[in-house]
């Protein structure tokens, strides 16, 4: 049972179709978009349809439940696959080797064996074989052993383990690091990000403040750069500022800042224009542009106002007042304007009067989209990364070549036999050309 | 009416005239097929690199005219550029396969190959030559690095491709023959025997696949020194994924027992497919190519 569980959990074909597993459902990821919003997905689906794909997990693929399943059995497949073959290759690569008798009773289907009679003695003879073969690497009376670049017999373990290391650099990443974005207008500071896999908000550690945001164009139009002049400031206190553009971040405290778009802010809400005037100073007069609700300071005698609109006005009532630090409502008046087609109206309390003048659309602005990154451990996923070009290196051009030879006396006893037995790892042409040429060699010498 | 790419000043005209070069030298390849001559096969090998220098050429005045009007990455942006320039590198890599095996027939393919990677940048009107001022995302060192193994790796795997095709042309007929050497059916007797086809498969494909997993580990070490992140699933970086899955499959498949040379070939040529898909497919159909932007605002990667 157990050696049925380690024979699935190795083999070769479960690697195969995990392969193109992972391939088809990565291949539905582009072709749905993800992380799309739940409205979005309904609109281009409906709603049925949105439902099926939710719950095959088809819009979220990379993040659900079979497809991380798919990669953690790749990565026991790697594992034990290793492990079943690791004490094969330790042989292989340490020894004891295997005789020339065991080579031969194998009768591996890649195998190619030649005999070539030799007029010279025993010493002779192995000096010619080792002027083409290399120094053996291991000797006996009979029996000589030649094996070259055997190390490399561990390359594809580096390569999968490479692999390994990949994969634990990006779970340290996933679990300690984060990708959110914010959306900044031009003068404004944040200190919460969303993240980008759920848009949920994050809490950043410093605030961020853009103080300019710039598109600079090529002659004809083309964009050239997208420049964001942005501060962080931490405790209130402004600890740096910098230029970011694309491909060229801001990183602070571990945490890196990317120029990744730029907006154009259109509001849906309105701003009222007041004038505020000082009856006892009358150069005193400010223009105060508010938000409904929101409190102002009047700038006199340290008054603070909101502009309120009623809920639900009467007829003929003017539909809005204004409430003076949070106690006294004053009213709006209306007072016919001379020459002018439209009325005065005014709310006055002691001394200060407030002119209303009219509402206005908040001015649309531009912002700069910025992705807020914590990019913990990527330093092992690069790590991994070179470790695994190292590793698929040196397993494709580097090849473990082995050749058993058996000197034996022929049967008159006057020549010596030299059987000459090749086992390649991969069995190509070029392989057997090479043996061939080089056994042509010696028979021509050895004769 | 379709206006052509041919400019002196931007390069494209001598792109144009390798174009015909190649053609000719597909004409000769063609002959060569049918008749089996080396003198014309010769031929169209010499031709072959004539194009191959005259590219290199138009390579060369084009990154100066880039850089006269004030660019200085090269020019290895837009899909002219990366048109050209895959025909380029799977000439470069049939010329240093040819230097190193008898294998003439292949240049039929190549050839074809090539001639519609030109034809399609001097033709299509999705792809003009103008030099366009590069956009602010690919302004980076990065850039050359990544789109130059990424090239290499799809040039070999075009190789590998049309090696795919003539060995399941050549085995399917030495198993009719009953694997003798029968001198029969034209071309398929030019070939060299499957099996050697089969090695050169393998090591181009190795050879791909080494250049493409570089390349791809460039492009996120770029993303996430440029971008924000190293990897965002975004349908091109997927889509080299699938690729690299494709080939990585192709390496395992061998210790499957049954496995033989013949799957083997229709791997390499699917994966061709895969990678085609990847480079031109995700371009032109998927939407959403390497927007990296947050939602709602406007793209500007």
């Amino acid at each position: 049972m157990l050696s049925k569980l380690n024979k699935f959990f190795s083999s070769v074909k479960l690697a195969i179709f995990l392969f193109i597993a992972i391939a088809a459902f990565s291949m539905v990821g582009t072709f749905i978009n993800q992380g799309d919003t739940a409205s979005q997905y309904r609109t281009i689906f409906g709603t049925q349809t949105y439902h099926v794909l939710y719950w095959l997990g088809f819009l979220n693929i990379y993040g659900s439940w079979y497809f991380i399943g798919l990669a953690a059995l790749l990565v026991v497949n790697i594992v034990t696959a290793s492990v079943n073959i690791f004490p094969r290759t330790l042989k292989a690569v340490f020894g004891p080797y295997p005789s020339f008798k065991e080579m031969m009773d194998k009768k591996s289907p890649k195998a190619v064996y030649e005999v070539v009679e030799s007029t010279k003695n025993a010493g002779e003879t192995k000096k010619v074989l080792n002027e083409k073969f290399g120094k053996p690497f291991s000797e006996t009376e009979t029996e000589l052993y030649y094996s070259k670049n055997s190390i490399f017999r561990f390359s594809p373990y580096i390569a999968h383990l490479s692999i390994i290391i990949i994969i634990i650099g990006v779970i340290l990443n996933v679990k300690y690091g984060f990708r959110s974005y914010a959306n900044i207008k031009v003068g404004g500071k944040t200190d919460i990000s969303y993240l980008t896999k759920n848009r949920k908000p994050l809490n950043l550690p410093f605030t961020i403040r853009l103080d300019d945001y710039r598109t600079k164009y090529y002659k004809d139009g083309i964009p050239k750069s997208y420049t964001s002049k942005i501060s962080i400031i931490k405790n209130h206190v402004r600890v740096a500022t910098k230029n970011i553009r694309v491909n060229h971040p801001f990183t602070y405290d571990g945490i890196t800042i990317y120029q990744a778009s730029y907006g154009h802010y259109k509001p849906t809400k309105v701003i009222v224009g007041l004038l505020v005037l000082n009856l006892k100073n009358r150069k005193f007069r400010k223009a105060i542009y508010a938000d409904v609700g929101k409190l102002y300071d009047a700038g006199i005698d340290n008054i603070k106002f909101r502009f309120i609109t009623h809920k639900k006005p009467k007829k003929g009532e003017i539909p809005f007042f204004i409430k003076l630090n949070n106690k006294h409502i004053i009213n709006f008046h209306v007072l016919p304007y001379k020459n002018q087609s439209t009325p005065l109206v005014f709310a006055k309390y002691d001394n200060i009067v407030f002119i209303y003048s009219g509402v206005k659309q908040v001015k649309s602005y531009y912002y700069s989209g910025v992705e807020i990154t914590k990019n913990s451990y990527t330093s092992v996923i690069w790590v991994g990364s070179i470790i695994l070009i190292i590793g698929l290196f040196f397993s494709f051009f580097f090849n473990h070549r082995e050749i058993w030879v058996n000197l034996t006396n022929s049967k008159d006893g006057k020549k010596i036999q030299a059987e000459i037995l090749a086992v390649p790892k991969k069995k190509f042409e070029s392989f057997y050309k090479d043996f061939y040429k080089k056994t042509a060699a010696i028979k021509k010498e050895l004769h | 009416m379709i206006s052509a790419n041919a400019s002196a000043l931007d390069g494209s005209l001598y792109f144009a005239i390798s174009l015909l070069l190649v053609i000719l030298s597909f004409a000769g390849y063609f002959i060569f097929l049918l008749t089996g001559n080396k003198t014309v096969s010769k031929a169209s090998f010499v031709v072959l690199i004539a194009a191959f220098l005259i590219q290199t050429f138009a390579f060369v005045i084009r990154w100066i005219d880039a850089y006269k009007i004030g660019i200085d990455t090269p020019p290895l942006v837009d899909l002219y550029d990366s048109m050209v320039f895959f025909a380029y590198v799977i000439i470069l890599g049939f010329i240093l396969i040819r230097i190193f095996y008898d294998f003439d027939i292949l240049g039929f393919i190549i050839t074809i190959v090539a001639a519609l990677a030109l034809a399609f940048a001097s033709f299509s009107p999705l792809a003009p030559s103008a030099i366009e001022p590069t956009i602010p995302a690919l302004q980076s060192y990065w850039l050359i690095y990544h789109i130059m193994t990424l090239f290499v790796s799809y040039g070999a795997f075009g190789a590998s491709f049309g090696l795919g095709i003539l060995y399941l042309i050549k085995s399917g007929k030495e198993n009719k023959n009953g694997g003798g050497n029968k001198k029969r059916g034209g071309f398929v007797s030019l070939l060299p025997p499957s099996i050697i086809i089969e090695e050169a498969i393998y090591k181009v494909v190795v050879f791909g696949l080494v250049f493409l997993t570089v390349g791809i580990l460039i492009g996120a070490a770029w993303a996430d020194s440029a971008w924000g992140g190293y990897w965002s699933w975004d349908p091109k970086e997927t889509w080299s994924l699938i690729t690299w899955l494709t080939y990585i499959l192709f390496i395992h498949a061998r210790f499957i027992k049954g496995w033989g040379g013949k799957k083997m070939a229709w791997i390499a040529v699917i994966g061709f497919a895969v990678v085609i898909f990847c480079y031109l497919g995700v371009d032109l159909i998927l939407p959403g190519l390497h927007s990296y932007a947050t939602p709602g605002s406007t793209s500007i990667l």
